[in-house]
This record gives C-alpha cells, sequence and structure tokens, in this order.
C-alpha cells in the first residue's frame, strides 16, 4: 500500500510539473497583454507534434529538439500576435480579455481542425530508446522522460524569473504589464513587449508538449484540457506569483496522485478540483498570491 | 521647440478638446493654466500620442510627431510625466531610474546620468532598492523626475506637478523644474496652482473648456483683469 | 415605446409558431431548434455575464442538470412537465447552495472557480451515468420534431420574456448597477451579494429549461455531454458575437452559430470547422462589439448621414485608451 501510495504521489508531481510549466505561459500572455488565449492548449498540442515529427521524420532525439521547438513555436506565436491578438491590444482590459477570449476560441476550432486533417485523430507517443527507463529509488520507480519534465519545468521557471528581475528587457515586460501607457512615455516599445511576450508564451507552450509527447501522449483533441489545467493552476497559484506557479501546479498534480488511491481514476480529477475550490473560499487570493484577490 | 496649432482631441463621441494652440521656444519655461475638466490632460496626451488628434499639427524639432508611436516621440527628446502614477509601484527605485534610460540614445549614457540623479536626489540614492510604490508622495515626484531625466530630454513636460503634494515639497519641486530649465531644457508645465506658476514661468496659456481663452507673459497674466478675477480671486 | 417593441415580439413568436406547423423540412427544423436552444441558454448565461457582470465559466453545469433532470424522469415514465419542473427544482436548490461560496469572489477568480466546479460537475456526471442516453424504440419510430420544436420555442419565448423584464425592474437596475462598480453599488445601498445571487440563479434556472428542451429535443447522446464545458464556451461566444447585456444579442448570435456552422458543413465538408473558426475571428476583429453593436452603428450612419464619430488608432500607433477606460482613468482597470 505504501508503495502505491507513494508511487502515486510521485507520478502526480510529475505531471504536476508539466501543469506548471503550461500554466506559465499562458500565464504571461495573461499577465503581461490582459489576453485569455484559451488555444494556449493547442499551442501545446502543436509543440507535441512538432517534436513528435522531428523525432519520427529527421531522426532528432526529442530532448535535443527542444531548443528547435522553442523557436518554431516562437515563430507560431509571433505570427499569431501579429495576425490576431495586436488588433485587440488597442482596447481596454476588459474588453481585450472579452475579445481575446472569443479570438482563442476561434483559434482552437481552427488548430484542432488542421491537426486532426494533418495528423489524423491518433494518439502519438516519441518512444526512444530511454523510455522505459526510469530512476529507481527504494520502492518508487521515476521515469526519467517524466523527470525531465519536471526537470524542464523548473528550469523554466527560474529562466523566466531571471528574465523579468535580472534584465532590462525583463523589467520593461514588468513596467508594461504593470501600466503600459507609462511603459509607453518611457520610451518602451509596447507593441513590441507585447509580440514578444505572446511569443514567448506560445514557445513555453511548445516546450511542454514536447515533453507531453515524450513522457505521455499527444493528439488533436488535447489542447482543452490542457488549457483547463493552465486556468485553475494560475489562479491556485495567484495572481501575480509567477514563482508560485510550478509548485501549484506540481501540488495539483500531488493532489491528484494521493487521491487516485482512494478514489480511482475516474474522481482524482474530482477531489482535485473539490480541494482547489476549498483553497480559494478560505485564500481568494491564491496561494502565493499577493493583495486582497477579489475577495467580497 | 514644440510648436501646436488647432488641436482638437476627443474621446470616441466626446470631443474634449477644441483647437488649442500654443507654443514652447526652445529653452523658455511655459505653463498651460485651467482648472479640472478644462482639457489639460487630454492635451497633454494628444501630445504624446496615448490618444490621436483629431485636427491640428503638433511639431516638435520642426518636425510633425502627429499619429509618431509613444516611444519614438520620447526618442526624439519629448518626454512627459503624467499626473499621477508617474512610476512603476512594483519595480525598486534604481529599476525605475535605469528603465528611464530606455531608449537607446539615453541608455549610452545611462550611469552617467544615473550618476547625475542621485546627486540631485539624495533621497532616491539612499532609498535605491526600495520597491516605488512605497515610497511617499513627494519621493515619489522626484522618482518621477529623476526617471524622466534618465531619458535626457530636450523637452519636459509636467502633468500637475503640484497634484497631491505639501506646500514646501511643491516650492521644491518648483525650484527643481527652474533648474531643469537652466540646465538647457525646455519645460511645458500644466497646472491649477496658479499664483506660484505664474511666478515661475515665462509665458502661459489660459485653458478652459478646451479652448485657449488668454494667453500671455507670466507679468502680463499677473496683471490681467480677467485672470486675477476668475483664478486669482482678487479684485 | 415599450409597448411597440412589445408589439415586435409578439408578432415574432406569432411568426414562429405559424413557421413551425408549416415547415415540414427536417434539416429546418433541427437548425431552428438548435437555434432556440442555443439562443435561450446564451440568454441565461447573460443575465449572469450581460446583466450582473459576472463571467462564469461553469454555466453548462446548470445546463447539464436540467437536462440529466428531465431525461431521466421522462424516460422513466413521468409526464414530461413534471420532470422539467422537478428539473428547474433541483437546479434551483444546487444554484443557491453553490452561488454562495462562489460569489465572495469576483472577476478572474469567480471565473476559474465556476470553471473548476463546472469541470468538477461533468467528470462526476460521466462517472455516475456512463451509459448513452437513448430514446426507447416506439419513441424512435414515432419521432415527431412538433414537440421539441414547440418546447423549444416556448423555453426560448419564456427566456426572453423574463430577461426583458429584468432589464426594466428595479432587480434588474441592481444587477446592472452592481455589474458597473460593485463599490459605488455597494455604497448607495445595494445588497451586492442579493442581486449577484439573483442573477445566478435564474440564471441557472433558465439554463436547466434550455437543458431540459435539449433533453426532450435529442434523441440519444452520453448524459455527460451536455456538461461539457464546450457549451459553455459556446454560449458566451454567441452572447458576446450577438452583442453582450443586450436582449437580442444572444438570439442573433445563436442564429448565426447555428446556420453559419450548417451552412458551413455542406459548402466545404471537409473544412468546415476550419472555416467557421475563420469566419468566427473575422467577425469579433470587424464588429468588436458584436452584431448588435454593429447594426446601431450602422443605423447610425444610414440616419444621420454623417462620417462616423468614432476614432480608431491606426494600426501602427502605440495602444490608446477608448472613452471608457480614458473617462475612468483612475479606476479599477488592472486585474
Amino acid at each position: 500500500m505504501t508503495q502505491l501510495v507513494v508511487q502515486s504521489a510521485l507520478s502526480g508531481l510529475l505531471v504536476g510539473g508539466m501543469y506548471g510549466l503550461v500554466a506559465l505561459g499562458l500565464a504571461l500572455a495573461f499577465g503581461v497583454l490582459n489576453v485569455l488565449n484559451v488555444a494556449h492548449g493547442e499551442l501545446v498540442m502543436i509543440g507535441g507534434y512538432a517534436a513528435f515529427f522531428l523525432f519520427s521524420e529527421v531522426g532528432v532525439d526529442p530532448l535535443l529538439s527542444l531548443p528547435l521547438v522553442f523557436v518554431i513555436l516562437f515563430i507560431f506565436g509571433m505570427g499569431l500576435y501579429q495576425l490576431l491578438f495586436r488588433f485587440i491590444v488597442r482596447f481596454d482590459i476588459e474588453t481585450r480579455i472579452k475579445n481575446s477570449l472569443l479570438i482563442s476560441f476561434g483559434l482552437v476550432l481552427i488548430l484542432q481542425a488542421v491537426a486532426v486533417f494533418l495528423f489524423t485523430g491518433d494518439d502519438r507517443t516519441i518512444v526512444t530508446g530511454y523510455s522505459s527507463n526510469a530512476l529507481v529509488i527504494g520502492i518508487v520507480r521515476i521515469p526519467w522522460i517524466r523527470l525531465a519534465g519536471l526537470l524542464l519545468a523548473v528550469v523554466a521557471a527560474f529562466s523566466l524569473e531571471w528574465l523579468l528581475n535580472r534584465t532590462t528587457f525583463g523589467h520593461s515586460i514588468r513596467a508594461t504589464s504593470e501600466d503600459w501607457s507609462l511603459a509607453a512615455l518611457t520610451g518602451i516599445d509596447v507593441r513590441r513587449v507585447y509580440m514578444i511576450a505572446f511569443a514567448i508564451s506560445a514557445a513555453l507552450a511548445g516546450l511542454a508538449g514536447s515533453m507531453v509527447s515524450l513522457g505521455y501522449s499527444v493528439s488533436p483533441s488535447i489542447g482543452l484540457s490542457w488549457t483547463l489545467k493552465a486556468l485553475i493552476v494560475i489562479v491556485f497559484a495567484g495572481l501575480g506569483s509567477m514563482r508560485g506557479i510550478v509548485v501549484a501546479g506540481m501540488l495539483l498534480g500531488l493532489i491528484e496522485g494521493l487521491s487516485s488511491v482512494w478514489v480511482g481514476n475516474a474522481y482524482r480529477g474530482v477531489v482535485a478540483l473539490v480541494v482547489f475550490l476549498l483553497v480559494l473560499s478560505v485564500r481568494p487570493q491564491g496561494l502565493f498570491g499577493r493583495g486582497s484577490g477579489a475577495h467580497v | 521647440m514644440l510648436e501646436v496649432e488647432h488641436l482638437g482631441v476627443g474621446y470616441g463621441d466626446l470631443q474634449v478638446v477644441w483647437d488649442v494652440s500654443f507654443k514652447v521656444p526652445a529653452g523658455s519655461l511655459v505653463a498651460i493654466i485651467g482648472s479640472n475638466g478644462a482639457g489639460k490632460t487630454t492635451t497633454l496626451r494628444a501630445l504624446m500620442n496615448l490618444l490621436p488628434a483629431l485636427t491640428g499639427s503638433i511639431e516638435f524639432k520642426g518636425e510633425s510627431i502627429v499619429g509618431v508611436p509613444t516611444h519614438r516621440i520620447v526618442e526624439l527628446g519629448l518626454v512627459l510625466i503624467p499626473e499621477s502614477r508617474a512610476t512603476f509601484a512594483s519595480l525598486s527605485v534604481a529599476d525605475n531610474l535605469e528603465l528611464g534610460a530606455y531608449t537607446k540614445r539615453a541608455r549610452a549614457a545611462r550611469s552617467k546620468t544615473l550618476g547625475e540623479v542621485y546627486d540631485v536626489f539624495p533621497r532616491l540614492a539612499e532609498r535605491k532598492s526600495q520597491l516605488a510604490g512605497t515610497l511617499s508622495g513627494g519621493e515619489r515626484q522626484m522618482l518621477a523626475i529623476g526617471k524622466s531625466l534618465m531619458a535626457l530630454p530636450e523637452m519636459l513636460v509636467l502633468d500637475e506637478p503640484s497634484m497631491g503634494l505639501a506646500p514646501i515639497i511643491v516650492e521644491d519641486t518648483f525650484n527643481e523644474i527652474k533648474g531643469i530649465r537652466d540646465r538647457g531644457v525646455s519645460v511645458l508645465m500644466v497646472e491649477q496652482h496658479i499664483e506660484a506658476t505664474l511666478e515661475l514661468v515665462d509665458y502661459a496659456y489660459v485653458l478652459e473648456l478646451g479652448q485657449v481663452v488668454i494667453e500671455g507673459s507670466s507679468t502680463e497674466l499677473m496683471t490681467d483683469q480677467r485672470v486675477r478675477e476668475a483664478y486669482l480671486s482678487l479684485q | 415605446m415599450f409597448r411597440r417593441s412589445l408589439v415586435w415580439w409578439l408578432l415574432v413568436v406569432a411568426a414562429a409558431v405559424v413557421f413551425g406547423l408549416m415547415t415540414q423540412s427536417e434539416r429546418v427544423l433541427t437548425l431552428a431548434i438548435q437555434t432556440f436552444i442555443f439562443g435561450a441558454l446564451a440568454s441565461s448565461w447573460n443575465i449572469l455575464g450581460g446583466f450582473a457582470g459576472q463571467v462564469s465559466l461553469g454555466h453548462a453545469a446548470f445546463f447539464g442538470i436540467g437536462a440529466l433532470v428531465t431525461r431521466e424522469l421522462w424516460l422513466d415514465g413521468r409526464p414530461l412537465a413534471v420532470a422539467v419542473a422537478i428539473a428547474l427544482v433541483a437546479t434551483a436548490v444546487a444554484a443557491s447552495v453553490v452561488g454562495v461560496p462562489m460569489l465572495r469572489l469576483r472577476g478572474i477568480y469567480f471565473a476559474v472557480g465556476t470553471l473548476a466546479l463546472g469541470v468538477g460537475v461533468w467528470l462526476t456526471a460521466g462517472n455516475l451515468w456512463p451509459g448513452i442516453s437513448s430514446l426507447p424504440v416506439d419513441a424512435l419510430r414515432g419521432y415527431e420534431f412538433t414537440g421539441p420544436y414547440f418546447m423549444a420555442l416556448g423555453v426560448v419565448t419564456v427566456t426572453v420574456a423574463l430577461s426583458i423584464w429584468l432589464r426594466r425592474s428595479k432587480m434588474g437596475l441592481g444587477m446592472m448597477a452592481v455589474r458597473e462598480d460593485e463599490e459605488a453599488a455597494a455604497a448607495t445601498g445595494v445588497n451586492a451579494l442579493a442581486y449577484k445571487m439573483m442573477a445566478f440563479v435564474i440564471s441557472a434556472v433558465l439554463a436547466a429549461l434550455a437543458g431540459a428542451a435539449f433533453a426532450y429535443f435529442s434523441v440519444s447522446y452520453y448524459p455527460q455531454f451536455p456538461f461539457s464545458v464546450v457549451w459553455t464556451f459556446e454560449a458566451i461566444t454567441v452572447v458576446f458575437v450577438g452583442g453582450v447585456g443586450t436582449i437580442i444579442g444572444p438570439l442573433v448570435g445563436a442564429a448565426f452559430f447555428v446556420t453559419g456552422r450548417d451552412v458551413l458543413s455542406s459548402t466545404f465538408p471537409e473544412l468546415q470547422v476550419i472555416a467557421f473558426g475563420v469566419l468566427f475571428i473575422l467577425v469579433v476583429l470587424v464588429l468588436p462589439g458584436g452584431f448588435v453593436e454593429g447594426g446601431e452603428r450602422l443605423h447610425e450612419r444610414i440616419s444621420r448621414r454623417r462620417t462616423s464619430q468614432h476614432q480608431q488608432a491606426t494600426p501602427d500607433a502605440t495602444p490608446d485608451a477608448t472613452a471608457r477606460e480614458s473617462v475612468k482613468m483612475e479606476g479599477k482597470e488592472k486585474v
């Protein structure tokens, strides 16, 4: 029994790291541009397919292709911004959120349909020579490919932290997200900041997708559930807290994993959501959020 | 330095500024005076292209800046300090100042300018790592001015620099503004604090309901009957 | 003025009744029923999201409960009316219970909180009722569109009538006051929580009513299906595309949504979803305020015959503020 509990907990932590990584990208887009991109999960899916085909057609190992996938999704993100989201940043925040929700909904339809058309609806998983290798510690077995996902999430979080806090460009991103008109008055090209922030957000999704197709599987329909998870993780962590996002993701995964021991796979998701709602009712600003949250 | 002619600005359906014209000659200190709702802030925002100008022309250093992206206008040397929220509360004092020198031109001289700003405002040097949001009103004003100086402005525009400050700090601020002008930066300030402003500036325009109603040198205005009655509460 | 628009509405309903009696085409009837159900669902969301300004992402939970309870009781032998009544009561209770903790949250917290709720209910429904729900064989053989048509028409009429009444009532004013500025409303003595609760429960019950219509209309589906978050997203998009906060908005949006998808499925069978996505995005970009606002602007342009008053920044200018943001300059902007 102990073995089951610990193993489930660990599996949960590992997938939770992925939740955190996906949430990180979405939080960046939302925090900086006030754009709610519900097609974020589809970007994860695209990253997954990119890694898959780089492996199956070109033979590039998925861990080595990570930088390439980052670049591909970065460019794709820039394209999406220029083509679509650029037009809604001229509105005030409320309208932005509303219109980005709508536009990205259309995007979900398009991207999913294109994926089905190009790749068929089958599940794909990257199987490498080391896919079945695992780190064995006592009674638990930690698959390397999933551990890699968690490590990537942690590295991404720290890198993002570093970018935002220690570089001038990162400061310009934070400035823009705090007050874009003051940022413009400070000489910052707000449009460019928006574009790059959005591109980074897409690239992070792509990285997550890579690891998903390596450690789990990818199919055209996975997008929505990743987006939903990401939204919940973001609020769970608390708005305004990049740091806590990966932690919150891991925590959510942990809760899912542990609860699966007692309520089975069918209800693990429900338990996690219930815990999430309970935490939110006691601490409306999220686990690590600053400020009052939105508590009446 | 700055020439604005027949400027008209609106928000959607609502026109707030009608046919406003004013000039800021190089090296001078000019004020636009008016009470609340006169259209002062709107005019300034249109200057920086935060709002589109419906009609009229805006020329800075001889070139039109209508429709030019805001950050480009800053790069050209025209810097606005907005009335409130002129600093980034979530960034430290040092980060705010560094960010102030964001444009290419300013960045090259960043460390030198930073040293100068700290010399002029030692209090900011003391609070280098403090978050701007935790500063007092007067300190934040100092930071706003320091940040704008980091951008190496050729002309500085201030929106109600005295707003919300204690009288003694207002005096310091006005002296500081005078100092900035004396160092060669043209200054345009928008104010409600009329008496003190008139004592400070060379020339002023009175704005009422989106139009310039009176203009003249500060001495002229101080002795103008209409100004005295309406704004200086004197007979 | 109101009398006149009331007459218009009655004419529309009458026309719909006549239409239902005259039309034989199954396809047209299906489209009409789908439009009514979507219109009702969207209108119900509009009461909470449009009037009271609380964006709920868990709306499908109530649509699902309405469908589930109606379907189970009705297929079990109860008269439809009874089944629907019980479904509505159950939903009212559920919404009242859930509303209290949920409405303490605001903005994106409320949105994601209701989302979590909706997804949780969807998962649970899928677990408890995994098997498909199909009409019994004799009902299938004798399936007629008339019943579902008039039920759906009835549902959307009730929903719209309630919306119209609400909009003009004191309750509606209270809701809109809360939407504009909750703190300010509370400061003037408006019980914000009470109004939000009323909007929440009313909107939930109406969603359940739409769900009941769905249950009566659908031949076979998985009970989990109406709980899917996709219904929520589709309802929200219908509302915004049509015009949030208006009465006809959700209806216009529903009509566009349903017929658009159908037209595209026959024109571009392979790429219909892609074509719809593209069309959808274009609509949002061209008419950010929705069809109703677009229609109003067109009307203004025609009747006043002057160039548009609305200034837009050039695409290369820095992001600028619209009237609302600038006018409430010091206000609560940042989330």
